[in-house]
């Protein structure tokens, strides 16, 4: 247990003192900064502007923060040969790469929630500017902003996987975009090859379709932007759901990268 | 139970258009309790392949190895080991204390354990003063003396140091060679390697020499400076003279005699002179040295 924690903090501090990171975060900062002079330009809906504006400003910089950690996490660490020193310590490969994603989940988690804080202020700012006939759900924006956080965790574990198997930083950074794309879109396209354009395709392609489906993460259940901003109620058995799923789609990756990752030479 | 075992080893790597390179090849050799074993070989003889093979970062195409009696590859077979890599490098981003705190997280220290060893192996390789300095701003012979102490950290029985003398000033060498001799004062196993003979001489037991992937011999170093032993030079005062077969004489200022003695005839040139009443002021032997012998085996295990 020492051992994991330590290897948790390591890798926590190895990303609070990455000056990229920083750059990132201050840019995200003045991006919710400039919320509030953006959403005014709306004139109507400032309210539901500035929450849609916080979210997606938000979301983009976990994106970035993710998709950089995910791909950087093993890749650094052969590319400057520290694991020559540290693998060769009495912790097992196993440990070591959960200690590497819980550093990176926790981490992530801690931009949403500070990120996530520094929006609510801004909302209320400029909400009360101008008034809105909806009552803000903040109930329901602290959901969408779990959900998220809970889609950019899992990204990671695919960053990570992809990192195991790589020497490379650019394949596991491209291959997690790459992947998110496909993962936000895939129930958009696997409900139109369900539908009717799917019968007009051989049942090869369908199936294969499919098969990629089941096979990359799912995204689209983790956009709650819409009940955020309208207060649309969200079934709890759905949401339910969507979290096992996340939990347990990370646990599978996470396997897997431990597998490739014991196997793994380090010459 | 020996502390290191190594047993039919062979390592070939994949290199890009299916290249091959049979880096060792049947290495079996085994390390006792207690011995400070050198491990001898020009530069791509197959030292590193070794000890990363030893220290479970790759895997052996064929044979098997264990330490303290736990086949490599398992990560508890590590507890009682201290690791040393070639070129070290550590996490930059953290000082030299943290790091320690790191490593002995690592090996479950408590607390107390670990606040008075890291102390100790910071004194040990003078860091004190650039102790809680991040590890990117260390020179190239800080990381190594760093290396050392992350080794040492844990008071393992097992040491496994990858060229530990290399990147070191004269001081830090002559240091590393006095904490070697200390390791074994203690009773702890030192396996190094090196392509420095002169290290071998003043800290090994056994020596081992490998050249392309092959361990081509292994012997007792103590043995082969006895052996290296082709002459000896005697000074002697109170003669004038002295004159006998096979023996070199020559006459040095302040009525000393410098005489060259072959190895066999050392006994009987000394009795003539103790009956001629000479007094012997100086005996040295004239040795083959280390390094010649080394030369020797590497030049026979290219052919
Ligand atoms: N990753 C690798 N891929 C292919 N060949 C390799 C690899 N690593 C080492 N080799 C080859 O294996 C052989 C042994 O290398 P090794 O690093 O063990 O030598 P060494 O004895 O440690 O040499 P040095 O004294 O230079 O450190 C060399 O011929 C080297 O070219
Ligand atoms: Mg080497």
């Amino acid at each position: 247990m020492d051992v994991f924690r330590a290897t948790v903090v390591m890798t926590f501090r190895w990303i609070l003192r990455d000056r990229v990171l920083h750059a990132i975060l201050a840019v995200a900062l003045l991006m919710i900064l400039l919320v509030p002079a953006l959403s005014t330009f709306s004139m109507r809906q400032v309210q539901e502007l500035s929450i849609t504006l916080s979210l997606s400003a938000i979301s983009f910089v976990l994106l970035m923060v993710t998709v950089l950690l995910g791909a950087s996490s093993v890749w650094r660490d052969i590319e400057r040969r520290y694991l020559a020193s540290v693998l060769t310590l009495p912790i097992s490969r196993t440990v070591f790469l959960l200690g590497r994603f819980c550093g990176i989940a926790c981490f992530i988690a801690l931009c949403g929630v500070v990120l996530g804080a520094a929006a609510a202020v801004i909302i209320s700012v400029s909400s009360a500017q101008y008034p809105s006939d909806i009552p803000i759900h903040w109930d329901k924006i602290g959901l969408a902003l779990l959900a998220d956080i809970a889609k950019y965790i899992m990204l990671a574990s695919v960053g990570i996987f992809f990192s195991t198997v790589s020497t490379s930083f650019y394949f596991p950074f491209f291959a997690s975009i790459g992947i998110y794309l496909a993962g936000s879109g895939s129930q958009e396209v696997y409900e139109y090859v369900s539908g009717q354009f799917g019968k007009e395709m051989g049942s090869v392609s369908v199936a294969l379709f499919k098969a990629v489906y089941y096979l990359i993460p799912n995204f689209a259940a983790f956009d709650l932007k819409v009940p955020a901003i309208y207060g649309v109620p969200v079934l709890p058995a759905g949401l339910g759901l969507t979290f096992s799923y996340a939990v347990l789609y990370c646990a599978i990756l996470l396997c897997v990268s431990s597998y490739t990752f014991s196997r793994r030479q380090f010459p | 139970m020996n502390a290191i075992d190594i047993r039919n080893l062979s390592k070939t790597y994949r290199t890009r258009k299916w290249g091959r390179v049979d880096a060792l090849q049947d290495l079996t050799l085994s390390v006792g309790k207690g011995e400070v074993f050198g491990f001898l070989g020009p530069n791509g003889a197959g030292k590193s392949t070794t000890i990363k093979t030893l220290m479970g970062l790759i895997s052996p195409s064929a044979g098997t190895a264990q330490m303290a009696g736990v086949p490599v590859g398992d990560a508890r077979c590590r507890m009682k080991v201290g690791y040393l890599p070639e070129n070290p490098a550590f996490y930059d981003f953290l000082t030299a204390r943290e790091y320690l705190r790191f490593v002995a997280a690592m090996f479950g220290m408590s607390p107390q354990e670990t606040q008075a060893a890291t102390g100790k192996v910071l004194g040990l390789l003078e860091l004190e003063g650039a102790a809680d300095r991040p590890i990117r701003g260390f020179s190239k012979g800080m990381v190594q003396r760093l290396g050392l102490a992350q080794a040492m950290l844990h008071d393992p029985e097992i040491y496994v140091l990858d060229e530990p003398m290399s990147g070191l000033d004269p001081l830090g060498r002559a240091l590393v060679k006095n904490i070697i001799r200390d390791l074994k004062q203690q009773g702890k196993t030192v396996f190094f390697s090196t392509h420095i003979t002169a290290d071998v001489e003043v800290v090994c037991d056994r020596v081992g020499v490998i050249v392309k992937g092959k361990l081509q011999t292994v012997n007792a170093v103590h043995e082969l400076l006895a052996a290296g032993v082709v002459g000896y030079q005697v000074q002697v005062t109170g003669l004038s003279d002295f004159s006998g077969e096979g023996v070199e004489v020559t006459v040095r200022g302040g009525g000393i005699l410098e005489l060259q003695v072959p190895r066999e005839l050392l006994s009987l040139t000394l009795e003539k002179l103790g009956s001629r009443g000479a007094e012997i002021t100086l005996i040295e032997p004239n040795r083959q040295d280390l390094e010649s012998f080394f030369l020797e085996v590497v030049a026979q295990g290219k052919k």
